[in-house]
């Protein structure tokens, strides 16, 4: 890959001003009217560093490439889920152009709740933003190892779910304690699957952790892992929600803390996530960030409440910044035991669990199975029974085959889809074939012919 | 009748139009003071009619460029109220400045006052130098003008000789650092234009007209001349605006177009998009300061019949303008010779420039007949690729609701209307090679005072209500107050909104039969804690750019 240098930052702005989940949700059209209002007012659009570019929509196919949606694309998404996920495909074709040094996606629905299966919308989320960006970013221009950082007080848990056996995808979450607050994951110990064991951190932090201990968990953990992978790319789940004043959780982060760390962590490409602070928090992060990704002065982003409230960690909280700390430099500087030896005799891992839909108060059962391959990192199959209180609910059978299969696993995963077919236990069967960018659904007939 | 005056670098034209036909045309010198110029055009072009049965006149002046271009600029200083955001130091600012304490946020919140002890430091400071006019600028003062206001009091009462100007005064656009801007051009220039009002008015007096004076916009748009002394930048740039619509008069309705402004140094492009000409997304730039001014989208290219043509290792190039066309006395082979060679135009003979075209032709072993043709080819191809981009830009303008995003934007040209001397030839080759069909209006030698006298008021309008404070904003500048109701819903709003601006439109004497089109209205609910506390909302209108009529029989005559 060559690129042309560029000294732009690019810009989406889709604030879906036609938009909402319901009138009254965090999530309804005036989420990012105050941003508009500081961004605008700024002047900064007028900056030859700043690129505006119009959003488009993304393809059923970039969908696809991530997401088994039940029963299908048109029942889990909206026009707006389309806009916003092709917001980021917009920066990510500009970005390969050479047009822009890097991009920020300030774009609403979110996505980083959204995992493999969708059944319906959870924490505001029905596609994953990131992921199609990451796989479209692999598909059309052969990038391999890419990392996600996501900066979201909650759990990147959907992010989390897609990327778990994938080794090329390295994912980091630093979130408050799931404990305390939604989604309730996020563990130290959920840490990849055996195919991609230590691919995925999570950093857990306490309520009333803020910007010093935001730095250290990046100078000490993040930082290092990340010079560790040797990422081709870097993308921000940029959520602002560890603001001071955000409603919705706990923690003391400022806007000059989530500056200071767009400016350290580099993102390539940077997608908002959550943050419902809408007056006190978004435009003055949403400005930082940008300020920070153009290499502009954002000392003077400094919202008016920061004042008024003290901002400084207890000491529990320290204590417990170091206990992480330490947690993951043991963890990392030990060798972590063979792929070989995580699949353990079987060559199969196996995990069943409940999911809740919060949003859409669904509970899903979900039983999912990686398959060993010497070779790549292999085959993936998810059976998956949704349990709503109204509406149809399904039965699920998927297959994914990854972007850098074996040609065994492919044809394993063939054979295997035949075979589940036979035995006829699902109501729908996908095969998501990432190397040909082939994808097919059977069973459930769709309404709208595609 | 109505009357249109166009002051250009050299000539200024007057015209005559009644109902659709052109009555009367002349073309005088620009002199230095361009009120004896619309004097000896308005003299001139009634000659033979009576002034009563003129309408209107609408003027597209030079008035401010000139200020700019020749450093009129009376001495003046920005105060600045930044509150939080962006370093205000990394922005350039047309004149020196003092930041100062105090901040207003996007609702219209003061979140830290004045200190006033800066106040005063900074306006002794300008006072020290002698400076008389001062603009102040608070970021959000759209929102809530009081930081601004205070401090234009303060220097009011304390320096009754300093001339001050709020910037929330000039506009109501989200972009304080554009207002800031607009703020020290609109005071920088109020006396010229305030003189100029006066001329006008006294040569209106000297030739019999008493009917009212319009000044053409650089969004193609007019506004009454004393309006103009209020909001003065909003007359710069209106050369193209007069080309634009000038050439419209030639056209029909709905027609998708483009307008190729040939000159001799350069060539102006613009859109006609359904009728309607296009306008740029971002405002307009004076001395590379951004204004909040809108502007016609125009494309420029230093490309005309004067260009040269170079040979530079074995390819042909266009240079920079020298002089005039060989043909007419000049010393290089020019774009002009070469169309005169081709039996293009016919303001010289083929045989005056044969034999520097073969020499030219010579070196690059070339066929004179394929060289000339090669050149034009290259000409039409850059202007295209200028076309191009400009409808890139266009289509590419961002979107922030669901339905912009899907409406399509594929709209394309089918025809071309050439202006300017060289326009004429280069049209009929283009006409020849590419199939459009070529209008060349008969009226060409004066579009720009047709486009003048044929352009119709028009206002575009963004209305902004917050229940919860009772307050609303627009963008129009100084316009901006209490709600006197609560609004309940978007139709509550849209008919607010539309009283405060059926106001502007008499003030500014819009044509009551141009429609009105929405351009969008929406509510926001205020919802904190899970209680809706207030409704915002956003409405825009505006009267539709365009012209008041078109020319009979002016259509298609390629």
């Amino acid at each position: 890959m060559t690129k042309r240098i560029s000294s732009k930052t690019g810009l989406v702005f889709f604030p879906a001003f036609d938009w909402a989940i319901s009138p009254t949700h965090p999530e309804r059209e005036e989420r990012l009217l105050y941003t508009r209002d500081q961004i605008f007012e700024e002047g900064i659009l007028d900056n030859s560093k700043i690129r505006e570019y119009k959003t488009r929509l993304a393809e059923e196919k970039d969908i696809q490439r991530v997401h088994f949606c039940v029963p299908d694309i048109s029942a889990q998404t909206t026009m707006a889920h389309f806009i916003s996920a092709g917001s980021t495909l917009k920066l990510a074709d500009a970005f390969m152009a050479g047009e822009i040094k890097n991009g920020f996606a300030i774009v609403r629905p979110p996505g980083h709740h959204a995992m493999r299966v969708v059944h319906g919308n959870r924490g505001f989320c029905n596609i994953n933003n990131e992921a199609i960006l990451v796989e479209y970013l692999r598909k059309k221009y052969g990038f391999r190892k890419i990392a996600i950082v996501d900066t979201d007080v909650h759990h990147g848990d959907g992010t989390q779910n897609i990327f778990y056996h994938d080794p090329d995808v390295l994912f980091i979450s630093l979130h408050q304690d799931g404990r305390t607050l939604y989604p309730g994951t996020g563990f130290t110990d959920e840490a990849g699957g055996p195919g991609a064991y230590l691919k995925n951190i999570n950093i857990p932090l306490l309520p009333g952790t803020g910007d010093e201990g935001l730095f250290k968990v990046w100078e000490e953990i993040i930082k290092p892992v990340l010079s560790e992978f040797k990422p081709e790319l870097i993308i921000n789940s940029a959520g602002q929600d560890n603001h001071f004043t955000d409603p919705l959780a706990n923690m003391l982060v400022t806007a000059q803390g989530y500056a200071k760390l767009t400016e350290e962590l580099k993102p390539d490409l940077a997608v908002l996530e959550g943050g419902y602070a809408i007056e006190t928090a978004l435009p003055y992060v949403n400005l930082g960030i940008l300020l920070a990704l153009a290499g502009e002065d954002y000392s003077w982003v400094k919202e008016p409440q920061k004042q008024s409230k003290v901002l400084k960690q207890s000491a529990d909280v320290n204590k417990y910044v170091d206990k992480i700390v330490k947690y993951w430099y043991k963890e990392l500087s030990q060798k972590p035991p063979s792929k070989e030896e995580l699949y353990g005799s079987t060559g199969i891992y196996s995990d069943e669990r409940y999911i809740y839909y919060d949003t859409d108060s669904i509970n899903e059962k979900q039983h999912e199975l990686a398959y060993f391959c010497p070779d790549c990192p292999g085959i993936y199959q998810v059976l998956s029974q949704s349990n709503k209180s109204y509406g149809q609910n399904y039965k699920i059978d998927g297959i994914t085959i990854p972007i850098f299969a074996c040609p065994v696993c492919q044809k394993k995963a063939y054979d295997l889809w035949e075979t589940e077919k036979e035995k006829g236990k699902s109501d729908i069967y996908y095969l998501q074939d990432k190397v040909k960018d082939s994808y097919l659904t059977v069973g459930y007939c769709s309404k709208k012919t595609k | 009748m109505y009357i249109g005056i166009d002051i250009g670098g050299t000539f200024t034209d007057g015209v005559i139009i009644s109902k659709d036909q052109i009555v009367a045309s002349v073309k005088v010198p620009t002199y230095e003071d361009i009120s004896n110029s619309i004097e000896t055009a308005l003299i001139e072009v009634l000659s033979g009619i009576e002034p009563n049965k003129i309408k209107q006149v609408t003027l597209s002046t030079t008035l401010i460029t000139n200020i700019i271009a020749q450093d009129k600029l009376k001495k003046a200083g920005l105060l600045l109220i930044p509150g939080p955001g962006a370093n205000p130091n990394n922005f350039k600012f047309p004149c020196e400045y003092k930041i100062l304490s105090g901040a207003v946020d996007y609702r219209g919140r003061v979140i830290e006052d004045l200190d006033m002890a800066e106040v005063k430091d900074a306006c002794k400071y300008f006072a020290a130098q002698n400076i008389n006019c001062l603009a102040v600028a608070c970021k959000f003062s759209q929102r809530n003008g009081s930081l601004e206001e205070k401090i234009v009091t303060f220097i009011k009462n304390n320096y009754p000789e300093i001339k001050v100007l709020a910037s929330n005064e000039v506009s109501g656009l989200l972009n304080w650092i554009r207002r800031a801007n607009g703020a020290f051009y609109t005071i920088t220039t109020g006396e010229a234009c305030n003189e100029f009002d006066k001329k006008i008015k006294s040569t209106l007096n000297k030739v019999g007209l008493n009917c009212p004076v319009f000044v053409l916009k650089a969004d193609s748009g007019t506004l009454p001349l004393e309006m103009s002394l209020r909001y003065p930048l909003e007359t710069i740039f209106s050369g193209p605006s007069a080309s634009t619509l000038g050439a419209l008069a030639c056209t029909e309705e709905n027609i998708t177009s483009v307008v190729v402004d040939i000159g001799g140094t350069t060539t102006d492009i613009s859109l006609i998009l359904k009728g309607k000409p296009l306008i740029a997304e971002k405002g307009a730039y004076i001395n590379s300061f951004p204004v909040p001014v809108r502007a016609l989208a125009v494309s420029s290219s230093a490309l005309g019949g004067d260009t040269p043509i170079l040979i530079d290792n074995g390819r042909i190039e266009f240079g920079e303008r020298q002089g005039s066309a060989l043909c007419l006395g000049g010393s290089t082979l020019t774009v002009t010779d070469i169309l005169v060679y081709l039996g293009y135009s016919d303001i010289a003979a083929s045989s005056d420039v044969k034999e520097e075209v073969e020499n030219y032709a010579k070196q690059l072993g070339l066929e004179p007949k394929k060289f000339s043709y090669s050149i034009l080819d290259l000409f039409i191809n850059k202007i295209e690729n200028k076309l191009e981009e400009m409808f890139r830009l266009w289509e590419e303008e961002p979107a922030y609701r669901i339905w912009q995003v899907l409406s399509s934007k594929k709209e394309r040209p089918r025809s071309l209307i050439c202006l300017g001397g060289p326009a004429k030839g280069l049209g009929e080759y283009w006409s020849n090679k590419k199939g459009w069909e070529v209008v060349i209006p008969s009226y060409a030698h004066v579009a720009n005072a047709i486009g003048a006298a044929l352009a119709r008021t028009t206002i575009k309008f963004d209305f902004f209500a917050d229940t919860e404070r009772m307050s609303y904003t627009t963008s129009i500048g100084g316009l901006q107050g209490v709600l006197k109701e609560p609004l309940k819903n978007t139709e509550d709003a849209y008919r607010y909104a539309l009283e405060i601006y059926n106001g502007i439109a008499q003030k500014w004497h819009v044509d009551k039969n141009i429609s009105l089109e929405t351009l969008y209205e929406e509510g926001f609910n205020v919802v904190r804690g899970w209680q809706t506390v207030g409704k915002i909302f956003q409405i825009g209108i505006q009267t539709e750019p365009g012209i008041r009529r078109f020319l009979k029989g002016e259509k298609a005559n390629d």
